[in-house]
């Protein structure tokens, strides 16, 4: 009915700018998510490094995996090692995406890796050896669930950040 | 630590990982009704109060939340579009948070796309987080709109 189909295509105006659709440049939804299960791995390596007192180990680990975040983070996911082997090894054995996804919200959740990451790494440098398995597990669980239930933590932080007032503050009401 | 114990604490991570993740997956897309049809929601909602421009349907109105950062977010707004273009009087709004936190709280949004199925009234009979299921939203609308008496076709 053409009333509705009017009114559909209506984003609220005054609520801001359209939301960016992914149309534009799309990445295939199952590339961050690969990358997200190596990050995961890794991550239980460092924990258990960390828990059986290879604590080098552990922190050059660490060191190494916040390196990628801030790889996917400043280069943006597309650009990040995991997701060229994606292309060349896993999307070719895969059926085409049946949807595109923006690429902003995983590399934003780069980057909250990255924070994460580097807060147990500068801990673990200054001798609180715990923060280094603390941060790797909460960083773990992000990847994990993002791997393989595809929850998207850059997208519910987003939202919360703009809750506290820390993101998105143009309209003061 | 043995490393035994090591490997016990490792997987015990991620098996509460999986249990989060599927209490998580379990509530996604889930349409939660809100009130009943004898006892509904009593506030009702303007399109002022979603600053909206564009008037609500006259039967029910699908009112998608979403941000600028939201992966789901855009696969949610065709899916709502077809759902709504499909029904007479069904309208969907699609209202970006992002510069417009007091609506997120007010509305109690904790995670984009969450989307509110108003009544031609404007009052609130429905709610999804996540991308809706679309047979649960079909069969929410459709009670919606045969307790309306419309009849279609």
């Amino acid at each position: 009915m053409s009333t509705s189909a009017d009114a559909s295509h209506n984003t609220a105006s005054d609520a801001g700018a359209s939301v960016p659709g992914a149309a534009a440049a799309g990445i295939d939804p199952r590339s961050p998510r690969f990358g997200a299960a190596i990050t995961a791995v890794l991550l239980l390596v460092v924990i258990f490094a960390a828990l059986v007192g290879a604590s080098v180990v552990a922190l050059v680990l660490l060191v190494l995996i916040a390196a990628l975040f801030a790889w996917g983070a400043f280069a943006g996911v597309r650009r990040h090692p995991y997701g060229l082997l994606f292309k060349a090894l896993v999307r070719p054995r895969l059926a085409p995406p049946t949807e595109l996804e923006d690429p902003a919200p995983p590399t934003f959740a780069q980057g909250v890796g990255l924070l994460v990451t580097l807060v147990g790494v500068v801990l673990g440098l200054v001798g609180v050896a715990p923060a280094v398995p603390i941060a790797a597990a909460a960083a773990f669980l992000a990847a994990f669930l993002n791997s393989v239930f595809g929850y998207c933590l850059g997208c519910q932080l987003y939202l919360l950040l703009v809750r506290a007032g820390v993101l998105g503050r143009v309209q003061a009401a | 630590m043995h490393p035994l114990a090591a490997l016990a604490l490792v997987l015990g991570l991620v098996v509460v990982a999986t249990g989060l993740g599927v209490l998580w997956r379990r509530q996604q897309g889930r349409v939660r009704a809100v009130g009943t049809p004898e006892a509904p929601a009593a506030t009702v909602i303007q399109p002022t109060d979603v600053a909206s421009s564009a008037p609500f349907g006259d039967h029910a109105t699908l009112l998608q939340f979403s941000t600028e950062l939201c992966s789901k977010c855009p696969g949610t707004r065709r899916l709502l579009t077809a759902v709504a273009e499909a029904r007479p009087g069904v309208v969907h709004l699609d209202i970006d948070l992002t510069h417009r936190a007091d609506l997120a709280n007010r509305f109690n949004i904790f995670q984009t796309p969450t989307t509110i199925v108003l009544d031609g009234s404007g009052r609130i009979r429905a709610r999804v987080g996540g991308v809706p299921n679309r047979a649960q939203l079909a069969r929410q609308l459709d009670e919606l709109l045969g307790s309306d008496n419309v009849h279609i076709g």
